[in-house]
C-alpha cells in the first residue's frame, strides 16, 4: 500500500490503525462464528456420550438397540420402534431411531424428486433462454419464496393441500398422470407454430405460452378425474389402492410433505444453479454458437457440463436445507415414526422429533440425550453436505475464473 | 392448525396475565406480582384466574409462564416460583429433588378435574368402545387383553363406514398422551401408526376433517365437527365423557389438574398466594372451571382443601 507522499503523517496513522482495527474486528467475527459453530458440535457431542456410558441403567442403550430391531411386548418378530418417553413405572422405553432416520431422508427424498427437476429446468430457460425482462422479474419473485417462512407452508400443506387432496384424491393423480406429458406436448406445438405468431410470441417469452395449456389441462384433468375412477378403479380409488397394491392412504404422507417441502427447497436450489449456469463464460456460449451449435446443443454439450459442479452442489444444499426443515415436516407428516417404503404413508423426521419432544424431555435424561443424539446427526449431516457443496463452488469459481482468463 | 401457533405461543412467551396498577390499597391488601410456571393445559384457566383476581385485589396481578407441566418442579425446587400448575401428578424424583432442597414435599391442591374423549367424525356411526377394542386400536402390545390389534372398521362395526382406520393423538410427553397411555392402553405403547399433534385442537381438527379417523382429546376442545364415543364396561354399563360423571369419578378417563405450592408445614400461605388459593377454591373459581369447558370440584372437595389449608369456610 502506498501512500501519497502529501497525506500528513497523522491522518495517515489513524487510516491505518482504522483498517487495522477493521480488520481485527472481522477476523474476530469470523473466528467467533467458527468457534460458535464448533461448540455446538462439541456441546452436542458431551451431551450425548453419557448415553453409551450409564449402559448398566435399566433403559440399556447400545447401538444394537439404537440402530437394529428388537424384541418387544406384544410383536413375534423384531421391529423398530420410537417410543423413548416411558415413565419408570410402566412400559419398556424403546429407542429405535431408525424410523427417524428414515422419515428424514424419506422426506428430504420426495422433496428432492419435486424439486430438483422443476428448479434446475427453471435454472436452465431462465440462463439461457428467457428472455432478459421477464428473467429480471421472475428471479426476484422466486427468490422471494424462499423468503416464506416453513411455518406458513407446513399450515398450508397440513390445512389445505392435505384435505383437499384427501378429498380429490383422483384429480391429484389425474393431475399427475396427465401434466408432465401434456406440458411437452404444448411445448412441442409452440415449435410448430406458425412463423407470424412465433415473431409475435418470441423465445424469451416462451414461457407465457405454457400458462394457458396449464389451465386447459386442468380443466381436462377434472373432466376426466371421475370418470377415470369409475372405469379403471371401480369408483372408489382409494380403495382400489388398498385391496390391490396394499397402499394404505394416509391424510398426511410423505407425498405432501415432499410438495410442502419440494416447494421451500426449489427457491434456493435455482437460485444457486442458475448463478452456477449463467456464469459460465460467454466466451464458451458464443463459441459454441458460432460453430454453428443450437441453443439446445450448447446447454447440453457446453453450458451443463461446464456448470455441473454447481449445479450439484446447489443440489446438494438443497438436501441439506430439506434434511433440516422442521415446521413443514412437523406439521405435513403426521409424525408417525413408520418405516414404510409407500409415499402414501406418514412419517416423522428428527427435527420434527426434537421439536415437539425436547420442550418436555427432562434434561439430563435419556429421552433428553436422544434427542440431542438426532440433533448431532442433523448438525453432521448438514454440516458435511453443506462443506462439500461450498468446496465444490469454490472449485467452479476457479474454474470459471481459469476459462474466461484464457479466453 | 392455528392452535400449534397458540400453543407455541404460550410455551415461548411470557403471559403477561393482568395488567392493573395499584390504585391506593389498604394494609391487608395483597400487593405484587404473582409469578407461575407450569402446565399449558391450565394456561387458559390460570390466566382466567389471573383476571379474576385482579379484579378482587387491583394490587395484585399474576404472571404465567406456561411452558409445560414438567417445568413447574424445577421452577418450584429453584424457588423461582411458589404455584406451580400441573395437569399431571409430581413425579417421585421431581418430588425428591424438591424434598432434599427444602426438607418437605411440595403440597397438591386439586382445582379442577379434566377428562380424555375418544372422538370420531360427525358422520361416523360408532358410538360406543370397549376396552379392550380402544386398546386394540391404538395400542402395539395390546396390554388390555384384545386378541388381535383392530385396523379396520369392518371389524369394528357393521356398516355405515368403510375402510382403515386413521388413529390420532397427542405427541409423546403430553400429559394427555400420558393420561391416555396409562389409562386406555394399560400402560402398553402406541401403535406408530398415530399420527400426533401438538395439541388437543389440532388432534380434533384432524378428526373433524377425515370421516375415518379417531382420536383422543380433553374434553374442553370438543367441538360440533366431531362426536365423542362413550365407553362400554365388561358388563356392558356405558360411561358417557359428561361434566356429570367426571365429577362423580364414574368416567374412568379422568385427570385432576393440580396447584403445587411449596407450603411448609405449620405454617400458612403468604397474602398473594393465599388471595389465589382462596379465588381459585371458591364457587367463583370454580365457575371459571365450567367456563372453559373443565370439570369444577365437588363443595366437599373445595371445602376440605380449604380447611386443610386454613382458609375461611364457604358460606352457603
Amino acid at each position: 500500500m502506498q501512500h501519497t507522499p502529501s497525506s500528513p503523517p497523522l491522518r495517515r496513522h489513524f487510516r491505518q490503525t482504522r483498517d487495522r482495527l477493521a480488520t481485527a474486528l472481522i477476523t474476530a467475527g469470523g473466528i467467533g462464528v467458527i468457534a460458535a459453530v464448533m461448540a455446538i458440535g462439541v456441546f452436542l457431542a458431551v451431551e450425548v456420550v453419557p448415553l453409551f456410558w450409564s449402559s448398566t441403567d435399566t433403559p440399556r442403550i447400545n447401538l444394537e438397540t439404537l440402530w437394529l430391531p428388537q424384541d418387544y411386548e406384544g410383536h413375534r418378530t423384531p421391529v423398530h420402534r420410537w417410543q423413548p418417553a416411558m415413565p419408570e413405572e410402566g412400559g419398556e422405553s424403546r429407542f429405535g431411531m431408525l424410523p427417524l432416520v428414515w422419515g428424514t431422508l424419506e422426506a428430504a427424498a420426495w422433496a428432492l424428486v419435486i424439486a430438483v427437476p422443476l428448479a434446475l429446468g427453471a435454472a436452465a430457460h431462465s440462463a439461457l433462454f428467457m428472455s432478459r425482462r421477464l428473467r429480471a422479474r421472475l428471479k426476484p419473485t422466486l427468490e422471494l419464496m424462499e423468503a416464506m417462512p416453513g411455518v406458513v407452508v407446513g399450515f398450508v400443506a397440513g390445512l389445505v393441500l392435505a384435505p383437499w387432496l384427501d378429498v380429490h384424491l383422483a384429480l391429484g393423480m389425474t393431475l399427475l398422470i396427465i401434466l408432465p406429458p401434456g406440458l411437452l406436448l404444448a411445448g412441442g406445438l409452440w415449435a410448430r407454430l406458425g412463423a407470424g405468431l412465433r415473431r409475435r410470441l418470441p423465445m424469451g417469452w416462451a414461457a407465457l405460452w405454457l400458462l394457458p395449456w396449464l389451465l386447459l389441462l386442468w380443466g381436462l384433468s377434472s373432466w376426466l378425474a371421475p370418470l377415470l375412477e369409475a372405469w379403471w378403479f371401480d369408483g372408489d380409488l382409494r380403495a382400489w389402492l388398498e385391496v390391490s397394491l396394499g397402499l394404505d392412504y394416509a391424510n398426511r404422507n410423505a407425498i405432501i410433505v415432499g410438495m410442502a417441502m419440494g416447494f421451500a427447497v426449489m427457491p434456493s436450489i435455482y437460485a444457486l444453479a442458475e448463478d452456477a449456469l449463467s456464469g459460465v463464460p460467454k466466451s464458451l456460449v458464443e463459441g459454441a454458437e458460432a460453430l454453428g451449435a443450437t441453443r439446445w446443443q450448447t446447454l447440453w454439450k457446453v453450458v451443463l457440463p461446464a456448470a455441473g459442479p454447481g449445479v450439484l452442489s446447489a443440489v446438494m444444499i438443497g438436501a441439506g436445507r430439506a434434511v433440516g426443515e422442521t415446521m413443514i415436516v412437523l406439521m405435513a407428516s403426521g409424525n408417525t415414526a413408520l418405516m414404510t417404503a409407500s409415499p402414501l404413508d406418514g412419517l416423522r423426521s428428527m427435527a420434527a422429533s426434537i421439536a415437539i419432544e425436547l420442550p418436555e424431555a427432562a434434561p439430563g435424561g435419556t429421552h433428553y440425550r436422544l434427542l440431542l443424539l438426532a440433533a448431532l446427526l442433523l448438525f453432521v449431516f448438514t454440516f458435511c453436505v453443506n462443506t462439500l457443496a461450498e468446496v465444490v463452488r469454490s472449485r467452479l469459481r476457479r474454474r470459471y475464473h481459469r476459462m474466461g482468463g484464457a479466453s | 392448525m392455528p392452535s400449534v401457533i397458540r400453543q407455541r405461543l404460550w410455551a415461548a412467551l411470557l403471559v403477561v396475565a393482568s395488567i392493573v396498577w395499584a390504585s391506593p390499597v389498604s394494609a391487608e391488601e395483597p400487593v405484587g406480582t404473582l409469578g407461575t410456571v407450569g402446565s399449558d393445559t391450565m394456561a387458559g384457566l390460570m390466566l382466567r384466574w389471573g383476571e379474576r383476581l385482579a379484579r378482587q385485589h387491583p394490587g395484585m396481578r399474576l404472571q404465567l409462564q406456561a411452558s409445560g407441566s414438567a417445568s413447574a418442579p424445577p421452577a418450584l425446587t429453584a424457588g423461582t416460583t411458589l404455584v406451580g400448575p400441573m395437569s399431571r401428578p409430581m413425579a417421585e424424583d421431581e418430588k425428591a429433588m424438591f424434598e432434599r432442597r427444602y426438607g418437605y414435599p411440595p403440597r397438591a391442591l386439586v382445582v379442577a378435574r379434566d377428562a380424555l374423549v375418544v372422538v370420531v367424525h360427525r358422520h361416523n356411526p360408532l358410538r360406543s368402545l370397549s376396552r379392550p377394542d380402544l386398546d386394540a386400536i391404538f395400542s402395539d402390545g395390546r396390554r388390555c387383553g384384545a386378541g388381535d390389534s383392530i385396523e379396520r372398521w369392518s371389524s369394528l362395526i357393521e356398516g355405515g363406514i368403510e375402510g382403515r382406520i386413521a388413529p390420532h393423538g397427542r405427541n409423546a410427553v403430553s400429559g394427555t398422551h400420558e393420561l391416555f397411555r396409562r389409562e386406555a392402553l394399560c400402560d402398553g405403547a402406541f401403535r406408530p401408526e398415530v399420527s400426533e399433534h401438538p395439541g388437543s385442537a389440532a388432534v380434533v381438527a384432524a378428526v373433524a376433517s377425515d370421516p375415518r379417523a379417531i382420536g383422543y382429546a380433553g374434553l374442553n376442545h370438543l367441538t360440533p365437527g366431531v362426536h365423542p364415543v362413550a365407553l362400554r364396561d365388561a358388563d356392558g354399563a356405558l360411561h358417557r365423557p359428561e361434566p356429570a360423571a367426571v365429577r362423580r369419578g364414574d368416567y374412568p378417563f379422568a385427570r385432576d389438574l393440580r396447584l403445587y405450592v411449596n407450603l411448609p408445614p405449620g405454617e400458612s400461605l403468604p397474602g398473594g398466594e393465599r388471595a389465589f388459593v382462596d379465588l381459585v377454591l371458591s364457587p367463583e373459581g370454580q365457575s371459571i372451571v365450567e367456563e372453559l369447558g373443565f370439570v369444577a370440584l365437588p363443595r366437599e372437595v373445595l371445602e376440605r382443601q380449604r380447611r386443610r389449608l386454613g382458609l375461611e369456610a364457604l358460606d352457603s
